[in-house]
């Protein structure tokens, strides 16, 4: 399967608690191109691994569009749900004991993921090709608590690779591994990404993990806070217009200061109203 | 496999529980069948020979002319089919054996044959007779009749026609032998001695000598020459207590009645039937019909138990296995192979639990049948087990189903929540609230009287239910708030316990399954000691005393002279005499002596106050005792004259009456008197070697005549003693006042003489009682008076038959060894001036069933020519109440409690394991933050503790509310006693016991585990990534 376009529009997500009404996500607007390998980052509470959620239709959204390949998700039933997370959407959760039947070994928990694909689709790759082509051959029937943390998130990527999904959706997955076993595992996603051109959505604080990613979209506030293209730091204006202040801008620019955009040389000047003349507060757009 | 590899423990678990509640259902007709062996093997064995035999006789006594079938053809009406069931048939010819030629010396009698007949009595001189016309006599009647082995005698035999006349052939028969007879079932109750040299009962006319059953060969009835007459055609079915079980007896039932009913052919000789199988099939149906009602009412409550755990130990499992099932979600396989998933896991463990559970309902039953029943009853593996079997394999379907369901429908957004959302408001849950109506509905239904049958039966454990889960709802939010009230407050320790109690879905668990466990071990032990109570009440109650020996015959003061040598105190036995009720609407006369009964017989639920029996005792008054064979007085002053219907006078004779210390009376004359005379000599004479008491002084003339006239008697004494014997004075004597006949008042105040003025309207007797004698004998009865009384003045039967005054002076709720209604009256005055008649019983009650002292008895008694005829000890009336189905079924709820409280501790021991991790971290992250260990220790503790401390107090009360409600519809006794003694009050040391046990079992199980929490909250728990 070839990967899938997502995108969302308007997304609102909120939820309740201790009888206050709290807004995960307050607008998201994203669109990731299929076969596109993209991180979202932010801090903690930021509304990323949310976002991720929605993104598998763990959720329904309290308002707003969730698009993944033709399917609007928002609206879809269960079943329709079943259907996608059988055939096209992998989620993959944090921690890689948390997608994995303990009591199986990695290539039985590959044929267990792959059981509803199998009967809706038919045409799974073998469940050894699966392990084998994130590099576990070797582990495919070792009882899972004689793997190392890699070789479990390694499984964790076969089970959530066992239908070639065209959408993979990571929560944290290089979170509690060494460097070596993180490089593998981003060596071996990247390797999916490329030979199945399977899009790739992953959550992650590690800012090495970030660097290594074509993209990537950070989460503030429950918002598209800003966009990451090749090393390069982006702020993305939104559909109403709002543009979010990267962070570090945020700390010079404190609430309530006024700014001006000053059109020069087809450049925007951000103008902090108590300066008179461009200085270190000057910013350009 | 591989997935129960990977939790083996709760899959052990698992397997455990769901083999208990196989166990249970299984267990239940597995016990009740055995239970029902034991009871027919039992009531056949205690039942006479007579009542389980199936005896069939056909006579041709109305129509002599009509032919007696041979015994062959009489056993053939016993069905073919159930024949099997009995010992071969005994078959008998029975005759008359009438010696000719009839003269009042020459005896009447039976003759008789039965197939087998020498091998079951002894033969004390002679042989067996083997040829027609010999006989067997017994040596009783060869002694009476001069029947010597080789004697002749001739008896009528078959009787043939001559003409217009009907003859009886003669037969002559030869002793060849002569016997005793022992006691055999072979002979089926029949008595063939003890008739020898007695008179028969003639109708009307004068009875006949008769002589003992004579054995003789078939072929004295067969022969062809003079053969006996034969009046009865015999067999004699015995009941096959090896090969009969409850089936057959109970078809057995109705077939014996089928075969009363069989209509006699035409023409045919009526074949009679006698047998008791009908009775004892429905004596083994009645208690069967018991015993379903107690076996379900323990098994039931231990089964819902059982299920109750199963169940919250599934809801455990299923919740651990939230992520699985998150999983199976998330890869697309829905609801349906998220079910498929719990269950593929789940079911096959549970089910796995049939085999075990089967085993070891099997091993239960077997265990149970050898420790609590009798013989060596068969397990029998039957359809109801199989049944029963299917139900629990339904029951665990259901609830393995339910509970996969319940996990494998949540979103999986919520199946991915680290921590599962919970209940934390007060505020019922749907199921919960479902459960809390449905069962508390079935209670209060039961409470009311609106519910009856099985479901009834689960009435405690329904309520426990109800109160667990109410309990268990309103421990979390309460624990919550008393939590933060004390770490308000600064109290730490104490605090985050409650709170960490609050929090653990352990503790809900915990106070439901302990408050049905403890209501469980409470009923049970309750019901288990208030069944033993009372069946030890109505033991007592119907044995009277620990040991009550019969004595032959009416010798009262022999029995008296007896037990006053073996015990002078009168406190180890005591005599005791039954005058039988005369009929249905009197009651039963009891003489006993007061302090003597009340120190040896049972007052079950407490002996009657002393002062009731103080006022039994007669008119205090010494009696006036004479000894010797002559006596002789002075009158002086009389004035006594007689005056007949027609104007002449009569002499009046003036006299004594004596009673013997056997209580005769002896009616004794002293001396007549003819008109006036200044002084009269009186004399007289009586058996009174060994001392009379003066119980009346009376006059007489003819019927019709009067007596008037005053006498002064003095100066009475004995020859040739001349001991003086006091008469005066005038308040030794009860003065007679009676209109229809006259009255006789005394009147003097010196001992030495007594004064009589006498007013006679016409009786030819009047006598002037001694106050000695009682004028109403003091009673204390049970039940009612006879009809007709008004006030607390009615007659009973004294010691002589004959009707006698008596008072009430206090009742009683039951007098010991006897029924309804009953008399008690002291021995001592029932005994002045009454003798005691053949038809009385007299009884002597002992203190302790001490064989030394009933051998002192018996050796006292047989040295005054009194012998005893049966005794009957408390054991053995209390064996006939314990070898009951009722009985046996209660002694399960020993076994039910004890498990029950197991039950609950496995809960812990599951519930502790299954949620060790979380709270071993808490308490790590408490350590962490510098809490000691001994606080830490004590916080994990008191986390536990209440919940099983609570738990324990409210199945106490529901255990004591059900056995409330319950009790009443439990069968105690196979047949109700005559005279109840129910008690079904609280049992409180049983329900000390319990809730000890629970106390020990459960409070020292979640303190140890508690500790084990405490030891394993190491801070590098904090490290660890949650599977």
């Amino acid at each position: 399967m070839t990967g899938m376009r997502v995108s969302t529009r308007g997304l609102v997500l909120i939820y309740r608690s201790e009888g206050h009404e709290v807004a995960a996500l307050s607008g998201v607007d994203l669109d990731i191109e299929a076969g596109e390998m993209v991180g979202l980052l932010g801090p903690s509470g930021s509304g990323k691994s949310t976002l991720l959620s929605l993104l598998a239709g763990l959720f329904r959204p309290s308002a707003g569009k969730v698009f993944v390949g033709p399917h609007e998700l928002s609206s879809a039933t269960p079943r329709e749900l079943d259907a996608l997370r059988a055939r096209e959407v992998s989620l993959m959760l944090q921690g890689a004991v948390r997608n994995l039947l303990p009591y199986f070994t990695p290539i039985e928990n590959v044929r267990f993921a792959q059981g509803a694909a199998r009967v809706v689709r038919g045409d799974v790759p073998s469940p050894e090709e699966v392990v084998a082509g994130v590099g576990l051959g070797d582990d495919a029937h070792r009882p899972l608590a004689e793997l190392s943390p890699g070789h479990l998130q390694l499984a964790a990527l076969a089970v959530s690779m066992a239908t070639t999904p065209g959408l993979l959706l990571a929560d944290e997955p290089t979170s509690q591994l060494d460097h070596e076993a993180r490089d593998l595992v981003l060596e071996r996603m990247a390797l999916v990404n490329r030979e199945f051109g399977t899009t790739i959505v992953l959550v992650t604080h590690d800012p090495d993990v970030a660097a290594t990613l074509p993209r990537t979209i950070t989460i503030r506030d429950g918002r598209v806070g800003g966009e990451g293209r090749s090393g390069e730091e982006y702020a993305v204006v939104t559909p109403d217009g709002f543009l979010p202040l990267p962070g570090h801008v945020r700390e010079n620019l404190l609430p309530g200061t006024l700014v001006r955009f000053h059109l020069e040389d087809g450049n925007y000047l951000l103008l902090p109203e108590s300066s008179e003349q461009p200085s270190e507060g000057r910013h350009r757009a | 496999m591989t997935r129960w590899r990977y939790r083996p423990g709760q899959a052990l678990a698992l397997v455990a529980l769901a083999a208990l509640v196989a166990a249970c259902a299984v267990f239940a007709p597995l016990y009740d069948r055995a239970m029902q062996q034991a009871l027919t093997r039992t009531t056949i064995d205690g039942a006479p020979v007579v009542a389980s035999t199936v005896q069939l006789e056909a006579s041709n006594s109305e129509d002599p002319t009509i032919p007696i079938p041979t015994p062959e053809q009489v056993a053939d009406r016993l069905p073919a089919d159930v024949r099997g069931d009995f010992l071969p048939p005994i078959l008998g010819y029975g005759g008359d054996a009438d010696v000719i030629p009839g003269q009042a010396s020459d005896p009447i009698g039976s003759l008789l044959w039965r197939d087998g007949q020498c091998d079951h009595v002894t033969i004390t001189d002679g042989r067996c007779p083997d040829a027609a016309g010999e006989v067997l006599v017994s040596a009783a009647d060869a002694k009476n009749f001069d029947l010597e082995v080789g004697a002749t005698t001739r008896v009528n035999g078959r009787l043939y026609q001559r003409g217009n006349s009907v003859l009886a052939k003669t037969v002559h028969l030869t002793v060849v032998g002569t016997y005793t007879q022992e006691p055999d079932d072979f002979w089926i109750g029949r008595l063939l001695t003890g008739a020898s040299g007695t008179l028969s009962q003639g109708a009307g006319g004068p009875g006949h000598i008769q002589h003992d059953v004579w054995l003789t060969p078939r072929e004295t009835f067969n022969s062809s020459g003079a053969t006996a007459a034969v009046t009865s055609s015999w067999a004699g079915y015995r009941i096959d207590a090896d090969q009969v079980g409850v089936d057959e007896v109970l078809d057995l039932g109705s077939v014996a009645d089928e075969l009363v009913s069989l209509p006699t052919p035409p023409g045919a000789a009526p074949v009679s039937v006698a047998t008791g199988i009908g009775d004892l099939a429905d004596n083994v149906s009645d208690q069967i019909d018991q015993s379903r009602v107690t076996v379900p009412l323990l098994m039931a409550q231990l089964g819902l138990l059982a299920v109750v755990v199963l169940w919250l130990v599934l809801l455990a499992v299923t919740e651990q296995r939230r992520p699985e099932v998150a999983l199976a979600h998330l890869r697309g396989r829905g609801r349906r192979g998220a079910r498929r998933l719990l269950l593929a896991e789940l079911l096959p463990v549970t089910l796995a639990g049939l085999v075990p559970g089967l085993v070891l309902a099997v091993v239960a039953a077997w265990v149970a049948r050898t420790v609590a029943l009798p013989g060596d009853v068969p397990l029998e593996l039957r359809l109801p087990v199989v049944l029963a079997l299917v139900l629990a394999a339904g029951v665990l379907l259901g609830i393995t189903v339910v509970a996969s369901v319940r996990v494998a429908r949540e979103p999986v957004s919520d199946l991915l929540r680290r921590v599962p959302p919970r209940q934390s408001t007060w505020a019922l849950g749907a199921v919960d609230a479902v459960v809390v109506a449905g069962c508390g509905a079935v209670v209060v239904l039961f409470a009311t009287g609106g519910l009856e049958g099985p479901v009834a039966m689960v009435a405690p454990a329904l309520l426990a239910v109800v109160v667990g889960l109410l309990l268990a709802h309103l421990t979390t939010p309460t624990a919550g708030l008393l939590g933060r009230r004390q770490l308000r407050r600064g109290r730490l320790r104490l605090g985050v316990s409650i709170l960490d109690a609050a929090r653990s879905p352990a503790t809900r668990r915990t106070v439901a399954i302990v408050t049905l466990a403890s209501a469980l071990a409470v009923f049970s032990a309750d019901a288990l000691l208030i069944g033993e109570r009372n069946r030890a009440d109505a033991a007592e109650q119907a044995a009277g005393a620990p040991l009550v020996a019969d004595v032959q015959g009416n010798d009262l003061a022999a029995v008296r002279s007896a037990l006053d040598e073996v015990d002078p105190d009168g406190t180890q036995v005591t005599p005791v005499v039954r005058v039988p009720q005369p009929d249905e609407n009197a009651g039963e006369t009891l003489g006993v002596l007061r302090e003597g009964f009340t120190a040896v017989a049972l007052f079950p639920g407490g002996a009657p106050d002393q002062d009731d029996w103080a006022q039994l005792a007669g008119p205090d008054v010494d009696p006036t005792v004479l000894t010797g064979r002559t006596f002789t007085a002075e009158a002086t002053g009389a004035t006594l004259t007689s005056v007949r219907v027609d104007g002449t006078p009569y002499p009046v004779t003036l006299g004594l009456d004596l009673a013997t210390p056997s209580g005769e009376i002896l009616h004794t004359s002293l001396g007549r008197f003819d008109g006036t005379s200044d002084r009269v000599d009186l004399s007289g004479t009586a058996p009174c070697a060994d001392g009379c008491t003066i119980t009346g002084l009376w006059v007489s003339s003819l019927p019709g005549a009067t007596i008037s006239g005053t006498v002064t008697i003095g100066a009475l004494q004995v020859e040739p003693s001349g001991d003086a014997v006091p008469l005066g004075p005038a308040e030794g004597w009860t003065a007679l006042n009676d209109p229809s006949s006259g009255s006789m008042k005394p009147s003097s105040t010196s001992e030495d003489q007594l004064t009589v003025k006498v007013d006679g309207q016409g009786a030819s007797l009047l006598t002037m009682p001694n106050a000695w004698l009682p004028t109403e004998v003091p009673t204390l009865t049970t039940g009612s008076l006879p009809p007709g009384t008004s006030g607390t003045d009615y007659e009973i039967t004294g010691l002589d038959g004959e009707k006698q005054l008596a008072v009430q002076v206090g009742t009683l709720d039951r007098v010991p060894a006897s029924g309804r209604p009953t008399y008690v009256a002291d021995l001592d005055t029932l005994q002045r001036g009454r003798v005691v008649a053949s038809t009385d019983q007299i009884e002597v009650w002992f203190a302790a069933d001490d064989d030394g002292l009933l051998d002192a008895v018996t050796s006292a008694l047989h040295d005054r020519g009194v012998s005893i005829e049966r005794t009957t000890t408390l054991a053995d009336v209390r064996d006939g109440y314990d070898a009951s189905a009722a009985a046996w079924s209660l002694q399960l709820a020993a076994l039910v409690g004890a498990l029950a409280i197991l039950i609950a501790l496995l809960v812990l021991v599951v519930s502790a394991a299954s949620s060790w991790r979380l709270r071993a971290r808490d308490l790590a992250a408490l350590r962490m933050t510098g809490v000691p260990t001994r606080s830490i220790r004590a916080m994990a503790v008191a986390a536990q503790l209440p919940a099983v401390l609570l738990g324990i107090v409210a199945g106490t009360v529901c255990g004591l509310v059900g056995a409330h409600l319950v009790m009443p519809t439990v069968p105690l006794f196979a047949v109700d006693p005559e005279v109840s003694t129910l008690d079904l009050s609280t049992a409180w040391v049983a329900v000390v016991v319990a809730v000890a046990a629970a106390l020990v079992v459960l409070g020292v199980g979640s303190v140890l585990i508690g500790r084990a929490l405490a030891a394993r909250s190491d801070v590098r728990r904090l490290r660890e990534a949650g599977l």
